[in-house]
């Protein structure tokens, strides 16, 4: 049936939906691996993680990296350590038939190490934007052996996307966010641009506050006041109490913005906000209702 | 023979030596005497190559500057006024550094002894396991002292005599180990090496020494046999205190008694 | 005095009543090297996952056909993982500690270690700059130096600091100990600070890369990282025990160790070009790894006491066994995760760093 070419069809198909959106094109640059024997997975990346317990899949599943903190299951794995300080040995140690890891996980010694062994390592774009989204679900369905599955999952997930996107996009006077990483020693660090803040941010209709910058930095406190955000955006902290944004508000660099003089502060779970993986429909259609209200929800 | 010529060392814009000249032969033991200040460890600093000096000084005939390191530790030792120690090495440890480029003149089966012995000369036997840090002041001079006789243990190597150069060596002792360390001085230069030594009691000076340089003011006041030098005037002018110099009916040598600044003598 | 014939107990016997200690350190040397050889064994079969060393090991000796099946899995954690680690962890390891203890001799001072007086973060300097600057403005140099180009960028980094430190501390032959520790502080601080800016051009990848070495880790130990430092550490070792009479002897001070005939300038210039290249090669491929170079000579002082012709070769050997020691628990305590060994040898360092504090406080009093 479908299922042979399915995956390929459905991202032109996609492709020919998401002009509006933007580069998907990078989504779909690499091929998709497939694993042989897909019986005991490592996953390494938050997303992955989420993404498989959503196809049905979580079983195959042997270790976990200390992203992958969600469904409540995946924290009963074995922790392989932080996506980005992985230990090889560790990762073997668990007899994997295969290791599915986002971009971007290390270090980069480890990772070659890895490539080396005869288990298969198959490499998940990162893409924060809603094409990558979609390639991710195919590319790890693909790789488990469950691209009919990741399939229905992904077109769901599209669906849902396009929903809240064309309400989202639709939006004239869009409202300017700040995502704040930290705010340690009174320092602001916030997500410029290439950042999963700044692609949750676009998609639900908003605009980053803070331009020209790449990456996580640091800002001067006027940089935050050029940038007079209407909101700020946080994660949730294990053990946060209130406390913690009376300290944010103090700062006075914050106090000087639209933000902080109305007090517009966002919380979401880190993993769910940044994670874009199944949850993310879900995570901007939130974001979006907060910013926005009732002139979202039609 | 060491040989001082026209010797002049400035600290700073001060100058502490002004055109020394000096000269110590082999086989003889030379004192310098003088006040506090008056430039003896300056002096012996700069023979040790030590300063910065202009003028010249030779040993041997060959210029102390042009010696390599280790010719120079072949051919003198050297008694600092004060040794600090880092780490907590034993006394064996201490003394054996004596042996670290220099040339004792035994035999390389009589030098793993060496430590012991000179710890024997110096009255310390049985000190060798004690830590250095642990001992007193007196002891650990005469450790420093069995370290520097390691170092040249032979007055003559070759048919070249060697020599000690030694700042207040009796400085902390005792006066049974005054005379015991003297004793080791006159000892070397007799064998045919020459000693060095800046001493401060006068007696000692008159007792042990063949040749006196007296220091004042960064210059040489006097020098010549003991009997020559410590006299009266002399002595009063360069230590700027009443002295009374006798001298000893048996050996004929002088002997100064100090007397009260504040009050006249009885 | 008693031949040498007499069996080694009676000789160390023998020692203690004479001061000299050398039989005890003769013996002690031998007993680390084995040391070396046991720990080298046990951390091959050591690690989260129950790869077969031997397995592996027959494999080398007779060959794939002739030792049957082996799993290409087992074959890379022993070949790719565990053995360029245990490697690496000998070859820093040996490195920190022979560092501390020549750079101990020469500021006559017990608490001189790499780490604490700035070198390390002058090392992590240069290794900063080259990671961050590498693609960029110093391309030319990582084209020219490929893989050397990081330890070397580290000693330029740690020999800035140590001329820099010597100078300010060390007044005609006497080392301040205040003035040294202080000014060890201040140029950590400017090293750390440079490094700061560096870090705040970097890019998102480049920052992973030092956030994992700024910790301090063997996890990154592959064969050409062995490679590029062993050469530098290795003649850094073999070169350490010709300064051991000159730094004995400077523990009487510089002008007493010139009377007994060392070229003192020649020794302190060799020694700290010696200690920056090897400092340089260690934090190159291992980030910053504390307390190493002064817990190792320390401890071993109370052994064999502080003469230098055995107290580098001990530190050399007992350093090696204390890293390995070390990353076979970072490797395994929380296994399938990796805990920096920068904070295992931290956590057994710093209290043992403040104790030589508390026994020696008369002597750091200012």
């Amino acid at each position: 049936m479908l299922q042979r070419f399915s995956a390929r069809g459905l991202r032109v198909l996609f492709l020919a939906t998401s002009v509006a959106v933007g580069s998907a094109a990078s989504a779909t640059a690499t091929e998709t691996a497939v694993l042989p024997n897909s019986s005991r997975i490592v996953s390494i990346g938050g997303a992955i993680t989420e993404i498989i317990f959503a196809l049905g899949d979580g079983g195959k599943l042997v270790a976990r990296d200390s992203t992958s903190i969600y469904p409540e299951a995946a924290l009963e794995l074995p922790d392989v350590g932080y996506m980005r300080q992985l230990s090889p040995e560790g990762v073997l140690s668990v007899n994997p038939t295969g290791i599915l890891a986002l971009q971007g996980s290390g270090p980069r010694e480890a990772v070659d190490v890895l490539k080396k062994t005869d288990v298969p390592y198959v490499e998940i774009e990162e893409d924060w934007d809603r094409a990558g989204i979609v390639a991710r679900i195919l590319a790890v369905g693909m790789a488990i052996g469950a691209p009919d599955r990741a399939e229905m999952l992904a077109s769901e997930v599209e669906r849902k996307l396009s929903e809240v996107v064309r309400l989202t996009s639709a939006i004239q006077e869009k409202k300017r966010v700040l995502f704040v990483l930290s705010t340690q020693g009174g320092k602001i660090q916030a997500a410029g641009a290439n950042t999963a803040a700044n692609g949750i941010i676009e998609l639900a209709g908003a605009t980053n506050a803070i331009e020209g910058v790449d990456g996580y930095k640091q800002l001067a406190d006027e940089a935050v006041i050029e940038a007079n955000p209407d909101f700020i955006l946080m994660m949730t902290r294990v053990g946060e109490h209130g406390a913690s944004d009376d300290e944010l508000f103090a700062n006075p660099a914050i106090a000087a913005t639209t933000a902080g003089a109305e007090k517009h502060l966002i919380k979401m779970d880190g993993a769910y906000l940044l994670g874009f993986g199944p949850r993310t429909v879900d995570a901007v259609k939130e974001l979006s209702e907060r910013l926005y209200g009732d002139r979202i929800s039609d | 023979m060491i040989v001082a010529n026209n010797v002049s060392v400035s600290l700073g814009r001060k100058l502490i030596l002004d055109g020394v000249d000096f000269e110590a032969r082999p086989g003889t033991l030379c004192a310098i005497v003088g006040p506090n200040g008056s430039g003896k460890t300056t002096l012996m600093r700069a023979l040790s190559g030590d300063v910065a000096y202009r003028g010249r000084i030779t040993i041997a005939g060959r210029d102390i500057e042009a010696l390599k390191p280790w010719e120079a530790a072949a051919m003198r030792a050297v008694l600092p006024q004060h040794a600090a120690l880092a780490f907590p090495f034993t006394v064996h440890e201490v003394v054996k550094l004596g042996l670290t480029g220099g040339r004792s003149g035994v035999s390389a089966a009589e030098q793993r002894n060496l430590p012991d012995r000179a710890l024997a000369r110096v009255d310390l036997d049985g000190f060798a396991g004690r830590f250095y840090q642990e001992l007193s002041g007196g002891e650990q001079q005469r450790v420093q002292l069995a370290r520097v006789l390691c170092q040249i243990w032979e007055p003559v190597l070759e048919g070249a005599p060697r020599y000690l150069l030694l700042d207040e060596p009796v400085s902390s002792l005792d006066i049974k180990h005054q005379i015991i360390i003297m004793d080791i001085a006159r000892a070397f230069a007799q064998q045919g090496g020459g000693v060095i030594a800046i001493l401060h009691d006068l007696n000692l000076t008159a007792m042990y020494a063949d040749n006196v340089i007296v220091m004042n003011g960064g210059v040489v006041a006097a020098s010549g046999s003991p009997s020559e030098v410590l006299t009266d005037t002399l002595m009063k002018r360069v230590f700027e205190c009443p002295l009374r110099v006798g001298a000893l009916p048996a050996q004929g040598g002088p002997f100064v008694l100090p007397q009260s600044i504040s009050g006249p003598p009885a | 005095m008693v031949s040498d014939t007499h069996s080694i107990s009676g000789s160390v016997m023998r020692g203690r009543s004479h001061g000299d200690r050398s039989p005890i350190a003769r013996l002690v040397i031998l007993l680390l090297a084995l040391g070396v050889v046991v720990t080298a064994a046990l951390s091959l079969t050591a690690g989260a996952a129950d790869a077969s060393a031997y397995a592996v090991l027959r494999h080398w000796v007779f060959g794939g056909s002739a030792a049957g099946p082996l799993s290409l899995r087992d074959q890379v954690i022993i070949q790719d993982i565990r053995l360029p680690r245990i490697l690496m962890g000998i070859l820093v390891g040996s490195g920190l500690a022979i560092s501390g203890a020549v750079l101990q001799g020469l500021f006559r001072n017990p608490l001189a270690d790499p780490g604490l007086v700035g070198v390390s973060a002058g090392a992590g300097l240069g290794a900063v700059s080259i990671i961050v600057l590498g693609g960029t403005s110093l391309a030319p140099v990582v084209a020219v130096l490929g893989i050397y180009a990081l330890p070397l960028f580290a000693f330029i980094g740690s020999l800035i600091v140590t001329l820099i430190l010597y100078r300010v501390a060390t007044r005609q032959g006497r080392t301040s100990i205040a003035t040294m520790l202080l000014a060890g502080i201040a140029l950590s601080a400017l090293a750390m600070a440079l490094t700061g800016v560096l870090v705040f051009v970097a890019d998102d990848r480049q920052l992973r890369d030092l956030t994992f070495w700024q910790l301090g880790s063997l996890a990154g130990a592959t064969w050409p990282k062995v490679a590029a430092s062993s050469p530098i550490i290795l003649l850094g070792i073999v070169a350490a025990p010709f300064m051991a009479r000159g730094l004995n002897a400077l523990a009487l001070g510089e002008a007493t160790a010139a009377h007994l005939g060392v070229p003192v300038q020649r020794l302190k210039h060799v020694t700290i070009v010696m200690v920056s290249a090897v400092v340089g090669a260690c934090v190159a491929i291992s980030g910053g790894i504390g307390f190493v170079g002064i817990v190792v000579p320390h401890l071993l002082r109370l052994f064999i006491g502080p003469d230098n012709r055995y107290l580098l070769p001990a530190s050399a050997l007992l350093g090696a066994i204390m890293l390995m020691a070390a990353d076979a628990v970072s490797r395994t305590i929380v296994a399938p995760a990796e805990l920096p060994i920068g904070i295992v040898t931290a956590a057994v360092g710093a209290p043992f760093f403040l104790w030589i504090l508390l026994r020696r406080r008369g002597v750091i009093d200012l």
